[in-house]
């Protein structure tokens, strides 16, 4: 374990953690949006600045990547940090200015929405989150196109994605809920592509796609099963046992 | 007896442009099977403005001419014949008055040793000026540690525009863990109007071929990259060339000068974008990855190509090795200032009379360079501005002309070295225009990963196309401080951090502009609609030049009397403050309507 000063305030974090770690365990908050904490991080939003000191200077470090240190002293609040933080969600507004959680975000900072740099709408953010949860899964069905102003989240040629098992992990950690997924009956319609979602044989819940559960290489009884019916099956099978 | 005699064509790519070609092979098929004359293809002298340029070499005295027409190569080389040399289009000569005399002599070359001088793609003619002298040295007689404190001792700084230390950066490689080490060299030039790391890769391949030799040698590393744009084709062809010839000499590939060092290197094609420079961008571009930085609170140095440890130096920053490992540190040290010790390679362009490539000791005035070397501004107009270090760079003012050029004057002055682009500019030029071109070039050319890069930018460039284009508001000169500065702060890359400084410099040192155009006002006359043409009486000359260009028909005047402008129909286009050829046309205030 090691010590560290956040806001004044003693913190003990582990050895790899970060300073955002830390101080979200500490109880001490500092906003987020490309951050997940199941997913690597990638530093793109630039929310999460804090000041560090070194060499007797304050430097601004992206919290969710910059590594906790022992004896490391951490500022999440200054007026640096607030206008830092105010340019980055002013910039994000203008692009999206319709998006709930970029508003409230907004506001706690006293930033509002001018016309005069609105050049078009776009509900997407360009996080990654999606990017990186469907490279976690191993599917790598979606990813960056295009740069600078005009980058997005797009499929290979922006056809339905070859690749995609209709996860809809991306959907899930899109922070501004931009990602369609439509279900209807046993489809789920994502990224243009149809999937047929598989019915638990237990409970009835649509619980996953067929190309999902191919994906992860189940079949037979523990592809029939939704994943707390499985367990509940599971652990009664010991409890028998007994 | 004749006497000996080399003669050597320019064809770096400029010289190609301008027209050496059809003046080499003209030289070549009538000195053919002359035994007494050799001619050459050569690299880039420097003297880009009187290019095509023909070096004649007679008993060690040069001699170049400029503006060679290939019916000019017929002459030189029937003179040639009879054992003579020409007597007009002399630019240089070693021992008699020469128009550009001093821009050569007035340079220290030691980068560019051999540009100019030695066939790129023949590897005996740099051996024979000494080259792989100084890795067989390294390599054979040097301790990896004495070669990195060598390095350390000169005080060499990276000449890609970081100016970070070189042995620093080679030290912590060597000391970082792991077996496999990478070394890289960044040809990736980006800069509009900078040619210095093409020049030098295309006129002597070879000098960062054996730089990157003995780096790998200090640092441990077993295989190198050298990153060049894939519009740098002679490049690519003369760096190939060499890495092939080396190897065949057993320079490169296994066991080294019969040591039991190892080490190849590999050319890597980039596709051009600008953010490709950038140290994290370019790794992953090598790695096949989109060329996108990554956060890097950990060094390359560390975790660099595929999270190895790896040096990436400039291709100028490597070539400058083989002449420390061979004449030492203290001779280094000599050079220069005490802070930036060595030379440093420029590309002077822009409204300069002497355009072209030239390597200058650290620490010459800003004077020196533009004046001395450049000539001064072009048409003889005033000089307004200096820009340095590239897009990324700041806009220097006359008042610093005496301004010693090395990394430090230029950072506090609130520019940068950069890799050593300088666009000279008139008072023909607009500040807010020129801030506006390079956020616009930044804007292009971010890769839009982070949020200040990809949104701050275009919003700075939507209030800078406010104010060239007549819809600035009052107080936009402070909205663009604030702006630039907090995404100075909040970028994540090298690129974003120092894309404000185009807006930041100017703003510095050239406010008055920016309060003028958010009165909707261009001096300089370059913002259309801005400005309204105004002739001074005095010094017209009634040559209609004016009159003309004017595509509104607002100049009236017959010839050889005093023209004058309607205010009313006048489009503020310029077109006839390029045209006038006294400088009696000048951008006034367009009265409110």
């Amino acid at each position: 374990m090691i010590e560290l000063s956040i806001d004044g305030k003693r913190v003990t974090a582990e050895e790899d953690a970060t300073v955002l770690e830390a101080a979200r365990a500490a109880g001490i908050g500092i906003p987020t949006l490309c951050y997940h904490p199941g997913l690597p991080p990638d530093g793109n939003c630039r929310l999460c600045l804090v000041e560090i000191e070194r060499k007797g200077k304050r430097e601004l470090v992206i919290s969710c990547m910059y590594g906790a240190r022992d004896g490391l002293v951490v500022h999440t609040r200054s007026s640096r940090i607030w206008k830092a933080r105010s340019f980055v969600l002013k910039m994000l507004l203008e692009r999206t200015p319709d998006d709930p959680l970029l508003k409230r975000m907004a506001s706690h900072y006293g930033v509002a929405f001018e016309e005069r740099f609105h050049v078009e709408s776009d509900p997407c953010i360009k996080c990654g989150l999606c990017v990186r949860a469907c490279e976690e899964n191993g599917t790598e069905a979606i990813g960056f196109a295009k740069r600078g102003w005009e980058r997005e989240v797009s499929a290979p040629f922006e056809e339905p994605p070859r690749d995609c098992t209709g996860c809809k992990a991306c959907a899930v950690v899109c922070p501004t809920g931009c990602i369609d997924v439509e279900e209807e009956g046993d489809v789920r319609r994502i990224w243009g592509k149809d999937f047929r979602l598989v019915r638990c044989a237990l409970c009835g819940e649509r619980f996953a796609t067929e190309e999902e559960l191919a994906h992860m290489g189940l079949e037979g009884d523990e592809a029939k099963y939704c994943q707390r019916c499985r367990k509940m099956l599971f652990s009664a099978r010991f409890l028998v046992g007994l | 007896m004749k006497s000996q005699a080399t003669v050597r064509i320019g064809m770096a790519s400029c010289g190609i442009a301008s027209g050496a070609a059809p003046v080499y092979e003209e030289l070549r098929s009538i000195l053919a099977g002359e035994s007494s004359v050799e001619v050459k293809r050569v690299g880039c002298v420097g003297l880009c403005f009187r290019e095509p340029l023909v070096e004649v070499d007679m008993d060690g005295v040069r001699t170049i001419y400029g503006d060679v027409t290939p019916e000019f190569a017929a002459q030189i080389a029937r003179s040639l014949l009879k054992g003579e040399l020409p007597e007009s289009h002399i630019v240089y000569s070693d021992k008699a008055e020469a128009p550009e005399n001093a821009v050569l002599d007035g340079q220290m070359r030691v980068v560019l040793k051999n540009s100019g001088i030695i066939d790129p793609e023949d590897m005996g003619d740099y051996v024979a000026r000494g080259g792989y002298k100084a890795a067989k040295r390294a390599i054979s007689e040097m301790q990896p540690e004495k070669i990195i404190e060598t390095i350390e001792e000169s005080g060499l700084r990276g000449r890609g525009g970081g100016g970070f230390p070189t042995g620093r950066k080679w030290r912590a490689c060597r000391e970082a863990e792991g077996d496999i080490k990478y070394v890289i060299a960044n040809g990736d030039e980006g800069d509009p109007g900078a040619f210095m790391d093409r020049s030098l890769m295309e006129g002597d391949p070879h000098s960062v071929v054996e730089g990157m030799i003995i780096g790998a040698y200090a640092v441990g590393a077993g295989r190198g990259f050298i990153y060049v744009r894939n519009e740098y084709p002679l490049a690519v062809k003369r760096l190939s060339k060499a890495i092939e010839d080396a190897r065949r000499a057993g320079f490169l590939g296994r066991r080294i000068f019969g040591s039991g060092f190892s080490f190849d290197i590999e050319i890597c094609r980039g596709g051009g974008a600008f953010v490709c420079g950038e140290s994290s961008a370019l790794m992953r571009s090598i790695e096949g990855l989109p060329g996108v930085p990554r956060v890097k609170y950990i060094h390359a140095t560390e975790k660099g190509l595929w999270d190895s440890p790896t040096v990436l130096n400039n291709v100028e920053t490597w070539a400058n090795v083989p002449t420390i490992i061979e004449k030492g540190p203290e001779w280094f040290r000599s050079i220069g200032t005490e802070g930036s010790p060595g030379t440093k390679v420029f590309s002077l362009v822009g409204k300069v009379k002497k355009s072209g490539l030239i390597e200058v000791p650290m620490g010459m005035t800003l004077k020196s360079v533009i004046f001395s070397l450049g000539g001064g501004i072009l048409k003889d107009r005033t000089f307004k501005a200096v820009q340095t270090g590239g897009p990324s760079g700041g806009c220097l003012p006359a008042s610093l002309l005496d301004l010693p050029v090395d990394f430090d004057t230029l950072s506090s002055a609130g520019s940068m070295m950069g890799s050593g682009g300088m666009i000279v500019m008139d008072e023909r030029t607009c500040m807010v225009d020129v801030a506006r071109y390079f956020i616009d070039f930044l804007s292009d050319e971010s890769c839009g990963k982070c949020v200040p890069c990809r949104e701050g930018l275009r919003a700075i460039q939507k209030v800078l196309h406010d104010l060239t284009g007549g819809r600035g508001r009052k107080g936009d000169d402070e909205l663009l401080k604030d702006m630039a500065e907090r995404l100075a702060e909040t970028a994540l890359c090298g690129l974003g951090k120092t894309a404000a400084n185009p807006v930041l410099s100017t703003l510095r040192y050239f406010p008055e502009e920016y309060a003028e155009h958010e009165d909707g006002y261009c001096r300089a006359g370059v913002c259309r609609g801005l400005f309204v043409a105004s002739i001074d009486e005095g010094l017209c000359v009634g040559c209609g030049s004016c009159k003309a260009l004017c595509p509104a028909g607002a100049i009236s005047g017959r010839q050889k009397e005093v023209h004058r402008i309607k205010a009313s129909a006048c489009i503020g286009c310029g077109s006839c403050l390029d045209a006038c050829p006294v400088g009696a046309i000048s951008a006034a205030r367009r009265d409110a309507p």
